[in-house]
């Protein structure tokens, strides 16, 4: 809890290591996620560059399978959710008028346990059965057999989990008791809605991980059967868990970005945003249907008729909400006194973008359509239309919107704009073909393919180095803008609304020791 | 300017809050691996 602390901090490496203050743990997210996500990035370039020829050039499979695992659990849980948790520790306090967050000290553990899980996880690939290889999914039978490499992956999933849940625990207890008076809870700004959601999410999803990856540990060491067929245990069930937990942790990904963008669109439309109250129970919405939608992801596995309808039904139901929050984005804009800095064309391109990923979800919807679609490229395709230019389109639109806040110094839009074309042809380059190979029938997470598939992979492959190394300009921006430029106001633009406009840019180190009264 | 502490109430809040949350997370955590067990 907020205690009695002063102005002054410690200096160096000490004020990183034990900071409780919310705007240091955020840097120390946001820094992190950076990393993680060149990390990842470097990962998904070594998987491109296999698959730039038919045959086997670059990479051993076993090698091609753990750079797949990997770079999917390093950009989830490395990348995204710390990116989003980073902008909470920044944002909520400010945005609801706290001093800080409500559980300082624990927001302290919360980060530093992750350093130290993507040590462990990152580790498994100088071991010598190598890193975990059987997909971030982690399904049984493969894992069941998998080397050490396996039990490193679930004990840093545990650390991430624990990271995760602790995290949540202070968002929402910041959220509920922390606000400013006359803040009520119709009048927080949308990102703290979606992340107050985003926590109940994490909340209900991690532990349920945490269930499945101790279950898969005691098959591996402790002779129980939980998913060994041999031993009267089902690897379905393994399936089921997992998704439970695994389709919510998709909207835990994606929500804080409508957050994002519902603060974004407003400010460069100059109009508040429309449909505030469809947007929150929307939000809500969507959270509610994410639990009952979890086998959309195994329609081949042999369910009941039944099951594989209610799962297709309850899947397209969350096109309802989401297209409410597109629409209400869309009617923000109309008539709108709009202009186009890089947050803004990040957002606009994130709801485009995001809807193509949404009408190709839709498509998998469909169970007897995901019999021909279940693991080709077209599910690819699909989740990164949904989370490069959904999740992380709506991160680097956001860096961009709070980091003359945080700084103090107003960032180069001639750069941001170069690196905001360079990102969205590079990223429709590197993902749009990858639909038309799903098609045509070209599995994923296989280091080789037939020649008829060659073209299409060629332009993927250019496109994704491209995307990769228009990043470079992102952390150029970053690095200039912390280091100095032109003054950034309190009110960094002309349309922003909320708490975090009216102090100071760079905010001094506490804010809102005395809470402001909202009318 | 030294920061001032929250006042005892908001503190006993958040603290309930937290605790209520966690025993939450653990619960399910448990569900789960009982869940498995059946």
């Amino acid at each position: 809890m907020a205690t009695a602390h002063h102005d002054e901090h410690p200096a160096g490496i000490m004020r990183w290591l034990t900071s409780t203050n919310h705007k240091d743990i955020g840097t120390l997210y946001l820094v992190f996620a950076l990393i993680m996500l060149f990390v990842g990035g470097t990962m998904a370039l070594v998987i491109r560059a296999e698959l730039f020829q038919p045959g086997l050039q670059i990479v051993q499979p076993h090698f091609f399978n753990q750079m797949t695992t990997m770079h999917a659990l390093v950009m989830i849980f490395g990348a995204v959710m710390p990116a989003f948790t980073g902008f909470a520790n920044w944002q909520i306090p400010l945005m609801i008028g706290a001093p800080d967050m409500a559980l300082p000290r624990l927001n302290n553990w919360s980060f530093w346990l992750l350093p130290f899980a993507f040590t462990l996880l990152l580790s498994t690939l100088f071991i010598p059965s190598g890193g975990p290889a059987g997909g971030w999914t982690l399904y049984p039978p493969l894992s069941a057999q998998g080397g050490m490499g396996t039990d490193f992956t679930i004990l840093a999933i545990h650390m991430m989990g624990i990271s995760s849940v602790l995290g949540a625990i202070n968002v929402i207890a910041t959220i509920l008791n922390m606000r400013a008076p006359g803040m009520t809870l119709l009048k927080m700004p949308l990102f703290v809605w979606t992340w107050l959601i985003t926590a109940f999410l994490l909340l209900a999803a991690m532990p349920v991980l945490a269930g499945a990856v101790t279950m898969l540990l005691t098959d591996r060491h402790f002779g129980t059967h939980f998913f060994d067929a041999s031993g009267g245990g089902d690897p379905v069930m393994f399936q089921h868990v997992f998704w439970f937990f695994g389709h919510p942790e998709v909207y835990i990904l994606i929500l804080p970005a409508f957050g994002i963008t519902s603060q974004i669109i407003p400010t460069f439309a100059r109009k508040p945003l429309f449909g505030y109250e469809s947007m929150v129970y929307a939000t809500a919405s969507i959270a509610f249907l994410s639990f009952i939608v979890w086998a959309h992801h195994m329609f081949t596995v042999g369910m009941p008729l039944a099951g594989e309808l209610f799962f297709m039904y309850s899947t397209m139901m969350i096109a309802v909400p989401t297209g409410v929050k597109v629409f209400n984005w869309a009617a923000t804009m109309w008539k709108g006194s709009m202009t186009f800095e890089t947050p803004m064309l990040f957002s606009i391109a994130f709801v485009m973008l995001f809807t193509i990923g949404g009408f190709s979800g839709l498509m998998l919807a469909i169970a007897p359509a995901d019999f021909q679609y279940q693991d080709t490229y077209f599910v690819v395709a699909h989740f990164h239309y949904v989370l490069v230019s959904g999740a992380i389109f709506a991160i680097i639109a956001g860096a961009y919107f709070w980091l003359p806040k945080w700084t103090g110094h107003m960032y180069n839009e001639t750069l941001g704009k170069w690196h905001f074309w360079l990102s969205v042809i590079g990223f429709n380059l590197a993902f749009f073909p990858q639909h038309f190979l799903g098609l045509a029938g070209m599995p994923r997470r296989i280091p080789d393919y037939a020649l008829q598939f060659t073209e299409f992979n060629q332009w993927s492959t250019v496109g994704a180095f491209l995307f990769g190394f228009s990043q470079l300009l992102f952390v150029a921006v970053v690095v200039q803008t912390v280091r100095g430029g032109k003054k950034a106001e309190a009110k960094v633009w002309e349309g922003a609304e909320g708490l975090e406009w009216t102090v100071p840019s760079p905010p001094p180190y506490h804010t809102f020791a005395t809470p402001p009264r909202i009318k | 300017m030294p920061m001032k502490q929250l006042p005892e109430t908001q503190r006993r809040a958040i603290v309930r809050t937290a605790v209520t949350l966690a025993l939450i997370a653990f619960a399910l955590f448990v569900y789960t691996l009982w869940r498995g067990m059946r």
